[in-house]
């Protein structure tokens, strides 16, 4: 069976540095997988590539059977790709209705959007996400009024509304606090119900809260893969991330 | 036919020479402190003024130069303390406020010294030229404008990059939150660098004001030639303003002899606009990764 | 949570409150197209100035009135690309110069059939005083003013299209756009001076017959009308949403899809459209043009109408441009020099004080009224933060995580 997105021998260097040498890399469907890995390793490097920021030097990306190497980001979003920033990344006078109306799927062509009118049926969905990311009450006030961990729900929301094939969540708990963070990765594990996962994360909390398949990345190539028990036992792993010790 | 165009591309070195003046005060405000100074054409127009008062009081160029620097200097500092410091993080807006304060100068210029032109000769010992290839005289004062150019340049390298200053100054562009808490003064910086990029300006109006006669619409073309420099040469970068001057210089002498001076500038600007189709930062800019 | 409803914002209904047994209903508002107010009071203003040469004789200020409609289309076109897209494009004249000079010179040479020259002549004048001893043939269709109109309207559009395609494309704004375009403004003022056998050159097109009448006049506020229609539709869509999510974060935008590039084509398609019908118009009205109303100082003039008026709000430009421009023709003649003195501070005033024009602090206020000052704070803070984001799109790194400067 053909994996949803796969990755070949990837390599891209930004600056003189290699920071992906060589990379092969796979998802399959309906996967919630988690990308490990200390920093430098191109993790976000990985997802620039695949979302079409960077052209990789060598190697190529397939998505749902195309090949998206080197795409513009807009057709690989088209593709079915979404992605989630490290930063919470919304539309900031916009009210938080419309940021989730702007991104739901749909059409996105300058004269689709011309004359086109909310449905009731998208409607419907606006305020269905808004529920599910808890941001109903604050339909019409504009997003730069959320706290931060309201921001990075929004943008989840957003990305949902974006109904993608494939989610990639960068960190998506950075500046949260603890409750925030159990909540977040229940509500990830609520998405992965539906579509595939990539979640790149540092906090082990959270990994172990919702990690099936683990895949650690190290400078640039895998370092090793599989579920979780199995990687989080590895003495590679453990050397490189963790340092040596006993895993906590 | 070649002749010709062998003989502009060696006077077009003098225009490459007025260029690289012109745009150099800019490039340091611009590519270093990130203000677009829409004003710059009239800071140059008050350094041709200066020189024009110097002369009258029975000075020269070269007396020009360093009493220009000072005075436009000073109105620098003037304009940065008063406006630029509070919309730094804006740069669309300083764009306008800057037009606001060039359209201040030209009509405070012309309240003081009336709507006439005036003239500013060159030194004494640049009066007359050489012969160069064929029938074309290069007069000494452009042959003093090409040194200029050159000292100027080394100037400013040796300021940003071999001196205290200069090392506080890349330090703060690179990352300004930082350089507070290492303890460098960035409001001081701010200053220091907006002045001394006027200052500059000041210098290349003294150093241009022979050229042209001297009015308070002379700065203007010089401003639009200057970003020009700098957009296709690349900002932030001395080789920027080389570069861009050179292929500016050379491609608008050479194009405006075959055709016309029309023609030769929008030529000119299409090329510059092709070249930043491929290179969006410029020549000697930070490029894109994509 | 329940807020007194506004008149202006309609209250769109969510879904009610779930299993809590409270019948609450979740409200979201939502801008009314054209609020009451709006209309009355947008009624009575045309109503005013079309009525004028009724009511009030003065010749010169039924030119003035004429003008300054022109003038406020032309501001308006700017409020579309800057305030609502983010682009601050300094050669807008370009577009407007090119429409007004299609006309005049279409006008010109059907006056010149009608009345010859000194020497008989049945071309426009400033031609012969330049050697030509005919019209020259590639400017013969414009003897047709629809042909030329067509022409006024098409060619800058193509233009801008054209521009768009080349910058746009690769991701270039903020100041290197406001730069380029000034560039080209400056470079057609040239132009326009040295071709001046064909142009008019530095004397511009001038005594040909203008249509300085009511009927024009309500032609004119006609066109006013449909462009400021077609402007807020254009902005309280489904497209104004994704245009002003382009414009507070270009990037996000992209990663959601939408093709940003194509997006600010297609405004800056359409606000040089406006622009040149502007510039059309005015050729028409005023019976004079020249190379001053295609060059940089008049983009600029544009832009701080917008500014002082209120970039974003759309009538904003609309007042800018009355305002300004009256109080330029009321005060420049016994102030002479000290008007350009006031309009040097003007320029520096509105951008470090008043940052949001008049209608904009007037909304501001009146939504601190409203929703409360802390509210307020945030709606500004928010508008400063995607008004900075017009540095240029760097996707080097990782986008708007890091300052890349």
């Amino acid at each position: 069976m053909a994996s949803l997105l796969e990755v070949k021998g990837l390599t891209t260097r930004v600056s003189g540095f290699t920071i992906l040498n060589n990379l092969d890399f796979s998802i399959e469907e309906n996967e919630l997988r988690v990308l490990l890995g200390p920093n430098g390793a191109g993790k976000t490097t990985l997802i620039c590539m695949i979302t079409g920021q960077f052209k990789p030097v060598a190697g190529s990306i397939n998505f749902a059977g195309r090949d998206i190497t080197g795409w513009a980001p807009d057709d690989i979003f088209q593709a079915g790709i979404s992605r989630k920033f490290q930063v919470p990344n919304m539309y900031e006078t916009l009210s938080v209705f419309d940021n989730i109306m702007v991104s739901l799927q749909g059409r996105r062509r300058v004269f689709a959007t011309l004359f086109q009118r909310l449905s009731g049926e998208e409607r419907d969905r606006i305020w269905e996400i808004l529920e599910f990311v808890e941001l109903a009450d604050k339909a019409s006030d504009p997003a730069d009024s959320l706290s931060h961990g309201q921001r990075q729900w929004l943008e989840l929301g957003m990305l949902i509304a974006s109904n993608p094939k494939l989610l990639l969540l960068d960190e998506p708990t950075t500046g949260m606090t603890e409750e925030g963070k159990r909540k977040t990765a229940e509500l990830i594990r609520k998405i992965a119900k539906t579509h595939t996962v990539l979640l790149v994360e540092h906090d082990m909390h959270i990994v172990r809260q919702i990690g099936q398949r683990i895949t650690v990345l190290h400078q640039g190539q895998m370092l090793a893969e599989g579920p979780m028990s199995e990687v989080m036992n590895n003495e590679t792993v453990r050397r490189v991330y963790l340092g040596k010790g006993k895993f906590q | 036919m070649l002749q010709s165009i062998i003989t502009q591309f060696f006077s077009g070195f003098s225009v490459v020479a007025i260029l690289v003046i012109a745009a150099l005060g800019l490039a340091i405000i611009f590519g270093v402190a990130g203000v677009i100074n829409m004003a710059h054409g009239e800071l140059i127009m008050v350094g041709a003024y200066t020189a024009a008062v110097v002369g009258k009081l029975g000075g020269n160029t070269f007396i020009a130069i360093p009493v220009a620097f000072v005075v436009v200097g000073l109105l620098g500092l003037i304009i940065e303390r008063g406006i630029i410091q509070w919309i730094y993080d804006r740069p669309l807006e300083t764009l306008l406020a800057t037009w606001g304060v060039g359209i201040l100068l030209q009509t405070i210029i012309k309240l003081i010294f009336g709507p006439e032109l005036y003239y500013v000769g060159a030194p004494k010992i640049f009066e007359g030229g050489f012969r160069v290839i064929g029938r074309l005289p290069f007069p000494y004062y452009r042959m003093f404008l090409i040194v200029m150019a050159i000292l100027l340049l080394l100037l400013v390298y040796y300021v940003i990059f071999r001196t205290n200053l200069g090392l506080k100054v890349r330090a703060v562009r690179r990352n300004r939150a930082i350089s507070g808490c290492l303890g460098i003064d960035t409001a001081r910086i701010d200053m220091t660098i907006f002045a001394f990029g006027c200052g500059l300006a000041g210098i290349a109006g003294a150093v241009l004001a022979p050229i042209k006669s001297v009015s308070t619409t002379m700065g203007f073309p010089y401003a639009v030639d200057s970003y020009m420099v700098l957009v296709l040469g690349g900002v932030g970068s001395l080789w920027g303003v080389l570069s861009g001057g050179a292929l500016i210089g050379e491609a608008e002498t050479i194009l405006s002899f075959i055709f016309n001076n029309v023609i030769g500038r929008l030529l000119v600007f299409l090329f510059i606009v092709i070249i930043i189709r491929i290179v969006p930062r410029g020549i000697f800019g930070y490029n894109e990764r994509r | 949570m329940a807020e007194v409803a506004v008149r202006d914002d309609k209250m769109m209904e969510g879904p009610a409150e779930k299993g809590s047994g409270r019948a609450k209903r979740r409200a979201y508002w939502a801008p009314r197209f054209l609020p009451l107010w709006a209309l009355i009071g947008g009624a009575a203003v045309i109503a005013l100035i079309g009525a004028y040469p009724y009511y009030g004789g003065n010749e010169y200020i039924l030119s003035l009135l004429g003008k300054f409609l022109c003038f406020a289309i032309f501001a308006l076109s700017i409020d579309l690309i800057w305030g609502f897209t983010g682009i601050l494009s300094l050669g807008q004249a370009v577009y407007f110069g090119i429409g007004a000079y299609f006309v005049a010179l279409s006008l010109k040479i059907n006056y010149a059939l009608i009345h010859p020259t000194r020497y008989g002549g049945k071309f426009p004048d400033f031609m012969e005083w330049n050697g030509l001893t005919e019209l020259p043939h590639f400017m013969t269709p414009l003897i047709s003013t629809p042909f030329a109109v067509v022409c006024a309207l098409l060619f800058p559009t193509l233009l801008a299209f054209l521009f768009g395609v080349i910058t746009f494309k690769r991701h270039i704004y903020g100041v290197y756009c406001a730069v380029i375009t000034l560039a080209e403004s400056l470079i057609l003022q040239d132009f326009i001076i040295e071709y001046q056998a064909y142009t008019g050159g530095f004397n511009g097109i001038t005594d040909y017959s203008n249509y300085a009448t009511p009927a024009f006049l309500w032609f004119i506020l006609a066109v006013v009308v449909v462009f400021f229609v077609i402007a807020r539709a254009l902005t309280h869509s489904r497209v104004g949403t994704v245009l002003k999510s382009i414009r507070d974060n270009d990037v996000r935008a992209e990663f959601m899809g939408y093709n940003v590039a194509n997006y600010r084509i297609f405004v800056f398609c359409v606000s040089a459209f406006m622009a040149a019908a502007a510039g059309a118009l005015y050729a028409a009205w005023v019976g004079i043009v020249s190379f001053l109303d295609a060059g940089p100082v008049f983009s600029i003039e544009g832009v701080i109408w917008t500014a002082v008026g209120g970039r974003g709000t759309l009538i904003g430009p609309f007042i800018g441009a009355f305002l300004v421009k009256g109080a330029e023709f009321f005060l420049s003649g016994t102030l002479a020099q000290w008007w350009q003195i006031i309009v040097g501070s003007l320029f520096i005033f509105v951008v470090l004080v008043l940052r949001d024009g008049i209608v904009g602090s007037i909304a501001n206020f009146l939504r601190a009224r409203r929703k409360g000052a802390a509210f307020n704070q945030v709606v500004e803070e928010a508008d400063q933060k995607a008004h900075d984001r017009q540095l240029d799109w760097s996707p080097a790194g990782v986008p708007a995580d890091e300052n890349v400067r």
